[in-house]
Order: structure tokens, then C-alpha cells, then sequence
């Protein structure tokens, strides 16, 4: 049970910066998750945190101790830190039984024989896994393997747990049920734990906060819903969410008092709650709205916007609806579809409350601030 | 291959006279074991010799080629490509181009003609190739492996003791034989570090032709006796060795 605190983390690979002044404090028992696309620096964040690799620059702290600081030259070892690791290929040592590959910290340890047997066999226990203790890696399933190599980590009541990716090399299936096995897992243990995904589902259903990082570099820190819900920059409003939000490049125009957003097709008018868009007048704003919070209608009404139904998918439940104002494409989520086809004209009518609109040039939310 | 090695037994079973009226691959008109007998008073106490220090410097490479191995392959430490290179340039060394410096280091050491000169130059001489075999091997190794055990509280040494020892068996049974075939086979280090005090087993092979006459049977059947140790090795360890020259990575 640790606070974690990473201050100005700067990791360089060759000329690039993999992780960049990143800033994160993670609160005590808290599941904090690294969310972003391949390469955005999360894992290189993790390793930093576990000890195993060297930042040039920043300083990590547990609680009130100080564990890496690149100015002061100061790292402490990793089997000093007491975290455990869950890795993605699990990691599980191939010529130990399970029973070793639980006991090995143990051992490391110079525990006592006995109370590494007492501790193996109940964690293993409370995993489900003890009818297992005897068997080798290779003959376990890949669930299995995944519920050994967490079992090690438990055991050891570490500081805080490390998990880097822990679910994606589990089948679909599988890995709806371990998550959901892993949230029960951290509300019984209550240990600080940070898990790194490019899942955003895997994220946005696990974790009390995530970060979100693009290049190296912290986009957002929210819980789920407010990163869904405001999202704080293009990118963040671009990656999350499937289909990700429609991004609609313009700009604002006021005429008589009222302020509208335009492109050459569309001259919608922004609702009055919204109208500080006013302020970036002169300069290209993207209007954001996600699919699902986009009705289609067949009747014009006010502030509508007229579309041609492209494509319509069937995705399960919903209709992913692809249509197509002038040369912008824009993707609506329905349930019903019964009254449109494709090629009809239909109107679009944005949820008002739902709206985003942000600076093009800069990528800020530009009510993220306020409305936060 | 057969041929040479069938000429060889049948000539090793046949008396002098014999050898001179019949072809080589031709099976011995009267039976004979004294080839055999000479050879075997001739090369016991060589041979003995030969798998004593071809043993431990084969032990001895192959131990020593893995930590090597490990050290290049898992601990990434400023100038450790520099330091595989610089070990690995050995492999491309040859023996004749050392033997003069080499002769009177030895000498000069006081190990000349024993038991260590051989196990020293043998073992040495071994380490790049080893170290070769093993860090390719390791290489293999996932990383998380080793940052799991990291993690888990090892330090380097119990890392390789309790993770990468234990599954070192395939090239240890590679570079085993490999280096036992070639410690086993040199001439040039028995010929010019040893003498008639502690002969190895090459050296005291090529005596038996003698100087004015040779006698053929005892030529054969001493080279049959010489080559029985690695063929041994080989019908022991051959199953393994295909298994470890196919081993590409470890699967959990």
C-alpha cells in the first residue's frame, strides 16, 4: 500500500525521448492505468517504476522514500523495491513447478520452509490454482499460466503491483472474465497497482484513473468517465472510444449575435452554452460529437444537418451508421434502423449537452478547464 | 565414410603378412587381436591421460562459456558488444600463429608437460566458441525472464544459478561435445606443450607408425581405440545434440 509519485521522468532511447517529463501521482490501493497506442512509452514507464531500467532524468518516490532519481544518481535496485511484476508472456519460469515459480521470491527471501508452504498453498488457493501446485509451465493453459504468474506477485504482499499488458495473450473470452477476476483481486488485496493496456475497454473497465500517454508524453490523467466524457485533446477524443468520436474540422462565424460553427457544407449553430467558441473566431476549430450521442432523423428541424447513409454495419446490438456531409465522413451509432437504407437523405441531430470543440491548432478541449 | 573406418577395422584385425597380400576392405583371412593388444599397451596410459584433461577442459570451456554467454547476452553493460567481439575475434585465431609465444609462456609458467598445460591452453582456447554457443542460446531466453527475476528480488548470481543454469542443458550438451570432439582431436598443443611425461593420446597415435617401419594393424587398431571415446560420447549425447542444434528458443 504505496503512493507512487513519478516526477519529470524523462526515458531517451538513442536521440528520441520514449517517455518525456512525465508526471503521475498515483494514490495509495488505487489502480492506476497506462493507456496509449504502441510505443507511447507506458511500458518504459513501468520498467522505471520497477527499477529496471534508468531514467536520465526525474525522480520516482514510494510514499517518502525516494527510489530513483536520475539528478542525485541514485537508483535503488529492483529486488530492493519490493513490487511485483506480472508480465504479458507471463514470464513464468519454465523449469520450475508452480509451486516454485510461487515460492521463488520466497526463497529468495531466506523465508522459513514452512510458512513459504502455508503462503504458497493459501494464495494459490484463493486463485484457484492449488490443484495445480505440482505441474510444469508447459503443461498449464494459457489462463492458468497467467493466474501463476500472479500468484507470484501476491505472495510476496508487495508494495505496489506492476502488470504490463497481464491480459493480452489470453483468448477474448478469457480475458472478460480475468478482468473482471483481477478488479475483485484489487479490491480484496488493496495494493497500489499499476497496469499498463492498449486496450481502451481493458482501461476504461479496470481502472479508477488512467493516463493517457501519446509519444511519450501524458495527454490526460482522468477517471474513466471523465476521459471519456471529456476528453482534454484531439487525441484523447480520438483514441478513446470505438468508433472513436467524429471529428469535424471548421470554424466559428457570428452573425446577429449568434455564433455559428461552419465548414462549407454546414452552418450549425452552436448552442448558447458553448458560445466562449466564440473567442477562437478567426481560427479552425474541430467539432467533436460522439456516434452515439448523434440521432438521425428523417425530418428537417432546427440545427439539423443533412447526410447520405453510406454504409450501414451491423455491430451486435447497434448499427454503426457511416454517412457523408460534402466530403466530411461521419459515423452515427443507432439502434434502430428500420426507417433508413442506404443512399437516403436524412437529418442529423447532434445531443447538444454532448458537444466538444476544440482549438485545431493547439488540440485543447477548449471547455475542459471549465467544465471539469 | 564407412569405407575408410571398415578398411580400418579389417586391418586392424589382420596379422603383417596378411596386410601386405590383401586389399584393405577386405575382411581378414585369419583373425587376429594383436594389433589391438600392442595399440592398447602402447596408448592405455595416453589415452587416460587424454580423457582426463579433455574432460575437464571441456567442463571447464563450457562453464566458463556460459557465464561469458550470459554476461554478453543478459547484462547489457557499456562496451559488452566490444567485449563479445574481442572474445569471439579467439574463434578466428589459428593455433600455428600462437604456438611459438605460447610454448614459452608455458615454460616459463612451469606447467610444461602436465596435466595443466593441457586443461589451461585446451580450456582457454575454448571460451570464445563456447561463449558463442551459450550467448545465442540465451539470447533466445525471453527478457522477461530475467526481469521477472529481477523483480522478484535475485541478484545476478541467483539469476543464473536458479534461472538460466537450469535450462542450459541443450548447450551444454552442444558445446559439450563440440568441444570434446575438438580438445580430443588436437595434435598441434599435445605435440609441442607435452612431451614423454604426460603424453596425450594424439601424440603417442602417431608414435605407434614408428619412425623406419609401420605396422599397419597396430596403426589401425590403434586409431580404432583412439577414435572409441568420441564415438561413445556421440551414441550417448546424440539424441540431445540434435535437440539442442534445433532448439531455437525455450517454450514455457
Amino acid at each position: 500500500m504505496t503512493n507512487i509519485r513519478i516526477s519529470n521522468l524523462v526515458k531517451k532511447y538513442g536521440e528520441s525521448n520514449a517517455v518525456n517529463n512525465v508526471d503521475i501521482d498515483i494514490k495509495n490501493s488505487e489502480l492506476f492505468i497506462l493507456l496509449g497506442p504502441s510505443g507511447c512509452g507506458k511500458t518504459t514507464t513501468l520498467l522505471c517504476i520497477a527499477g529496471l531500467i534508468k531514467p536520465e532524468e526525474g525522480e520516482i518516490w514510494f510514499d517518502e522514500q525516494i527510489v530513483t532519481s536520475a539528478e542525485k544518481n541514485y537508483y535503488e535496485r529492483p529486488q530492493d523495491r519490493n513490487v511485483a511484476m506480472v508480465f504479458q508472456d507471463y514470464a513464468i519460469y519454465p523449469h520450475m513447478t508452480v509451486f516454485k515459480n510461487i515460492a521463488f521470491p520466497l526463497e529468495i527471501k531466506n523465508m522459513d520452509k514452512k510458512e513459504i508452504e502455508k503462503l504458497v498453498h493459501s494464495t494459490a488457493k484463493s486463485l484457484g490454482i492449488e490443484e495445480l501446485l505440482d505441474r510444469k509451465p508447459k503443461q498449464l493453459s494459457g489462463g492458468q499460466r497467467q493466474r501463476v504468474a500472479l500468484a507470484r506477485a501476491i505472495v510476496r504482499e508487495p508494495n505496489a503491483f506492476l502488470m504490463d499488458e497481464p491480459l493480452s495473450n489470453l483468448d477474448a473470452k478469457l480475458r472478460i472474465f480475468a478482468r473482471a477476476e483481477l478488479k475483485k483481486l484489487h479490491r480484496r488485496l488493496g495494493i497500489t497497482t499499476i497496469y499498463v493496456t492498449h486496450d481502451q475497454i481493458e482501461a476504461m473497465s479496470l481502472g479508477d484513473r488512467i493516463a493517457i500517454l501519446n509519444k511519450g508524453e501524458i495527454e490526460q490523467i482522468d477517471k474513466p468517465q471523465t476521459i471519456f466524457d471529456l476528453p482534454k485533446n484531439l487525441f484523447v477524443a480520438g483514441f478513446i472510444g470505438s468508433p472513436p468520436m467524429n471529428l469535424i474540422d471548421g470554424s466559428v462565424k457570428e452573425e446577429n449575435g449568434t455564433v455559428y460553427f461552419t465548414t462549407k457544407k454546414i452552418n450549425y449553430k452552436v448552442p448558447s452554452e458553448f458560445s466562449i467558441v466564440k473567442e477562437l473566431k478567426g481560427k479552425e476549430i474541430v467539432l467533436g460529437i460522439r456516434p452515439e450521442d448523434i440521432k438521425l432523423s428523417k425530418n428537417e428541424s432546427d440545427n439539423s444537418i443533412k447526410a447520405t447513409i453510406e454504409i450501414i454495419e451491423l455491430t451486435g446490438r447497434e448499427f454503426e451508421v457511416h454517412l457523408k456531409v460534402e466530403e466530411e465522413r461521419i459515423i452515427a451509432l443507432i439502434r434502430n434502423i428500420e426507417n433508413f437504407k442506404i443512399n437516403d437523405v436524412v437529418n442529423l441531430i447532434f445531443d447538444e449537452e454532448k458537444l466538444h470543440f476544440f482549438n485545431k491548432e493547439t488540440g485543447e478541449n477548449t471547455y475542459y478547464e471549465s467544465r471539469k | 565414410m564407412i569405407l575408410p573406418l571398415w578398411s580400418g577395422i579389417m586391418s586392424a584385425l589382420k596379422t603383417q603378412a596378411d596386410l601386405a597380400q590383401t586389399l584393405p576392405f577386405a575382411p581378414p583371412t585369419t583373425l587376429v587381436f594383436d594389433g589391438f593388444i600392442a595399440s592398447y599397451n602402447e596408448l592405455i596410459g595416453p589415452l587416460f591421460n587424454s580423457i582426463l584433461f579433455t574432460s575437464i577442459a571441456t567442463i571447464l570451456s563450457c562453464l566458463l562459456g556460459s557465464i561469458c554467454g550470459f554476461v554478453v547476452a543478459k547484462l547489457k553493460f557499456r562496451g559488452s558488444n566490444t567485449v563479445f567481439l574481442l572474445l569471439t575475434i579467439g574463434i578466428f585465431l589459428p593455433y600455428q600463429s600462437i604456438i611459438i609465444p605460447l610454448f614459452i609462456t608455458i615454460r616459463n609458467l612451469g606447467i610444461y608437460d602436465s596435466l595443466w598445460v593441457m586443461v589451461l591452453v585446451h580450456t582457454i582456447y575454448g571460451i570464445p566458441m563456447t561463449t558463442l554457443l551459450f550467448r545465442s542460446y540465451y539470447e533466445s531466453i525471453p527478457e522477461s525472464l530475467f526481469k521477472a527475476a529481477k523483480v522478484d528480488g535475485a541478484g545476478i548470481m541467483t539469476i543464473y544459478q536458479r534461472i538460466i543454469l537450469p535450462l542450459s542443458p541443450l548447450p551444454f550438451v552442444v558445446a559439450g561435445v563440440f568441444q570434446f570432439t575438438s580438445i580430443w582431436n588436437d595434435y598441434l598443443f599435445a605435440l609441442t606443450l607435452t612431451n614423454i611425461n604426460f603424453e596425450p593420446a594424439s601424440f603417442a597415435l602417431s608414435n605407434i607408425a614408428g619412425s623406419t617401419e609401420t605396422a599397419w594393424n597396430n596403426v589401425m587398431a590403434g586409431s580404432f581405440l583412439y577414435s572409441l571415446p568420441v564415438i561413445i560420447i556421440f551414441v550417448l549425447l546424440g539424441k540431445y545434440l540434435m535437440q539442442g542444434l534445433m532448439a531455437g528458443a525455450v517454450k514455457g
